[in-house]
């Protein structure tokens, strides 16, 4: 069992190393250092601004979003690695064949996972702040502490996606009534003045029982979800109804409407479509949207709106991510098509998707009671969401959910996405119609996107 | 197609419907293929073989556009093979190497969606036909995922020649059919290079080329160690195997 684990480990190492050089992913936890280093020697210009307590709220919100992402996607990339390197390539699948229960591979699963997320994320992000903490004014205890608090956020967080996902295999209902039971709790101890967010509550005053519980609320989730567990394909419905050229035909004004079809019905049948709408939309923007209305004291009207328009752009650029996870070129590299034939009926199916946060910008808009900047939010959101894909397009092509975890190819998304985004937020915040500057940002991405078709047309395919 | 001898200059003009020119092709530090000069005449059957690793494959995709050759240059049908992948593509037909319809669709839908691309106008005969002869009619609808090997290859055989191709490119055709099937699919083939199409397999099972092939050539670590007409080999009472395993012995003491 441990000798799984440990193969595990290095697959996992491999799987990314070979991505992009194991040098390239080696620098990636060398990245996080540093910007939690360098963003810890700012915590004495930015106290007067946000106080220390909502500085460490964010930041344990932050992992915790983490932990839920990483397990969500890391429940997915046995499926994508399956799609893309063929059948039973990865250990969690090879390992059904040795005389171990589904179980025990889940567990080392899990256990993996956690482990090699931690010495990845977590440990650099704490030591890049105990390295400025002197200098911060901050005493060394805090740290340690951290290092303790932020871990058990982000195992809440994995363990919570572990959960999720097995009720949602058991049953899509159960999983709505569990979303609804969970968010109903956390709002009833929120008006009653209690923070069911544990590991924060530890971090701001320790106490042993504390620690206990926080504890007990992860292996509990553990547990449950292995529990919950249920071996392959146990109820999955063997027969399905032709939809490929009904959906083409409604989707017949795209320029590549089969493939259109195509992208439509891999998001449905793969669950992405629920799964990924859940935790790598609505979840993250949850906490975006609770971590800014800690800001909302700071920030001019409607900056709120504006600005949480302009990150949900940046969440709703990560669906090309959606569209290409379970695709790998292989099965067009028979079929009269080009890398750049795929990519733009990937653009085109992106487009359709942005239904959703426009929808989601028009809900949050009038909920918030700020319908009359309605326009320049859904402007700025789908600009920059445009925008971001379009980087996202040059620089990984039809590969981004591996690249980005390319710590070069990082920095120069963020910094192609970062420095447009200041600025038209700072520009929002002077007047909210400003925002609609942000089309703008069509214009460039539309160079940009034009400018990736032709760079990765003369590249060879990877991945069959 | 064009031919290479100037009108009159005496030689019989030979049709080559596919022509490699000191084609090479490294990967990282293996040599994958080693300046492989190969022509395959119109209307043969024409397979290509080697040990495991020797190239096979990497020639495959060489010719369909999918791996961009280090040095030389290959044309298919008229058509360069750098310069023109996608029209290369757009004439033949190719099962590759994996059989990777795309997880989630349904074996007809992927059959619908080749039909969409290649833009075929008889997609709903041609299916059915293949559905029929292939015997997999009963997982049409069921996802490509879920399908048995054999049955993703015969749905990999299906798009394949869905636009009746006049050259196939196949990867390995047989290897996961049984004998039935096997005999069926050696039928196909012969049948069709008949109608004067050409087929381009590549193979380690050697009595599946000697049965079928009219042309064959050698690849051993990248390099080519022969090529000819099947029969000139048979004719002096040699088996293939045993002129492919003498060659590939002398070869691997180069
Ligand atoms: N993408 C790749 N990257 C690195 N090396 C590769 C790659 N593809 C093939 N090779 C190497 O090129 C050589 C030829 O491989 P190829 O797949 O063409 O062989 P083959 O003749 O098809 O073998 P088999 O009979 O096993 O299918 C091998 O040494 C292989 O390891
Ligand atoms: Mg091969």
């Amino acid at each position: 069992m441990f000798e799984l684990f440990l193969a595990m480990m290095k697959e996992e190492w491999r799987v990314h190393s070979t991505m992009f050089g194991s040098l390239s992913f080696a620098l990636y936890p060398v990245l996080i250092f540093a910007i939690a280093c360098m963003g810890s020697f700012l915590i004495p210009l930015i106290r007067p601004l946000l106080p220390f307590g909502d500085l460490a709220l964010v930041t344990h919100a932050l992992f915790l979003l983490l932990g839920l992402m990483v397990g969500a996607f890391g429940l997915l990339i046995n499926e994508v690695m399956e799609r893309r390197f063929g059948q039973a390539s990865t250990l969690a699948y090879a390992a059904r064949t040795l005389p171990l229960s589904e179980r025990v591979i889940f567990l080392n699963f899990v256990v993996k996972d956690t482990v090699y997320y931690f010495v990845l994320w977590v440990l650099p992000f704490v030591a890049g702040f105990a390295l400025a903490a002197p200098f911060a004014g901050i005493p060394l205890a805090t740290p340690a502490l951290l290092l303790l608090t932020l871990s058990l956020s982000f195992l809440t967080g994995l363990s919570m996606a572990f959960f999720l996902s097995m009720v949602y295999a058991r049953s899509k209902v159960l999983l709505a009534a569990v979303s609804v039971l969970l968010a109903g709790a956390i709002f009833t101890a929120h008006l009653g003045g209690v923070s069911l967010f544990l590991p924060l509550t530890l971090f701001r005053a320790f106490s042993p029982v504390t620690l206990a519980a926080a504890c007990a609320v992860v292996l509990i989730l553990a547990a449950l979800s292995i529990a919950l567990l249920r071996p392959e394909a146990a109820a999955r419905a063997k027969h399905h109804r032709e939809m490929l050229v009904p959906l083409a035909r409604r989707l017949s004004p795209l320029p590549y409407p089969a493939l259109a079809a195509k992208d439509c019905i891999d998001l449905l049948r793969s669950g992405s479509a629920v799964g990924q709408t859940l935790f790598s939309f609505l979840i993250p923007l949850g906490v975006i949207w609770f971590c800014l209305s800690l800001l909302d004291p700071f920030l001019p009207a409607s900056g709120i709106l504006l600005l949480f328009a302009a990150l949900t752009g940046v969440v709703a650029s990560t669906m090309y991510i959606w569209l290409t996870m379970f695709d790998s070129f292989g099965p067009y590299a028979c079929l009269p098509l080009g890398v750049a034939d795929v990519m733009k009926s990937k653009v085109c199916s992106f487009a359709v998707l942005q239904l959703l946060p426009a929808a989601f910008i028009a809900l949050v808009a009038v909920c918030a009671g700020e319908a009359a900047h309605l326009l320049p939010a859904l402007v700025l959101c789908l600009s920059v969401s445009f925008y971001g894909l379009a980087v996202t397009v040059y620089l990984t092509g039809l590969s981004p959910n591996v690249l980005l975890y390319d710590p070069r190819v990082l920095v120069l998304y963020l910094l192609a996405l970062g420095a447009p985004l200041v600025a038209l937020i700072v520009l929002s915040f002077m007047n909210p119609w400003y925002a609609t500057a942000s089309v703008v940002l069509v214009g460039v991405g539309w160079w940009v996107v034009q400018k990736g078709f032709v760079k990765w047309e003369g590249r060879e395919v990877v991945g069959y | 197609m064009r031919c290479e001898h100037p009108p009159g200059s005496g030689d019989a003009c030979v049709t080559a419907i596919l022509d490699v020119r000191d084609l090479t092709k490294v990967y990282g530090d293996t040599t994958a293929l080693d300046n492989v000069t190969l022509s395959v005449e119109e209307g043969a059957l024409f397979g290509l073989l080697g040990p495991n690793g020797s190239g096979k494959t990497t020639m495959i995709k060489s010719l369909t556009g999918q791996v961009r050759p280090s040095g030389g240059s290959a044309t298919v049908l008229g058509r360069d093979v750098v310069a023109d992948p996608v029209g290369v593509r757009s004439q033949v037909g190719i099962i590759p190497e994996q059989e990777t319809p795309p997880s989630f669709l349904t074996s007809e839908e992927y059959l619908h969606l080749v039909g969409a691309i290649r833009k075929i106008p008889d997609i709903e005969e041609q299916m059915t036909w293949w559905f029929e002869y292939l015997e997999f009619g009963e997982k049409r609808d069921v996802l490509c995922k879920d399908l048995s090997r054999g049955t993703r290859q015969k749905l990999m055989f299906a798009q394949a020649f869905l636009h009746r191709p006049v050259l196939a490119l196949i990867d390995e055709p047989l290897i996961n059919f049984d004998p039935i099937m096997q005999e069926k699919v050696k039928d196909f083939l012969a049948d069709y290079v008949k109608k004067g199409n050409t087929i381009f397999i590549s193979t380690h099972i050697l009595e599946i080329a000697e049965e079928i092939c009219s042309g064959f050539a050698v690849l051993h670590k990248g390099k080519l160690l022969s090529t000819g007409r099947v029969a000139d080999v048979t004719e002096g009472g040699m088996h293939l195997g045993d002129y492919f395993l003498s060659l590939v012995r002398a070869g691997g003491h180069v």
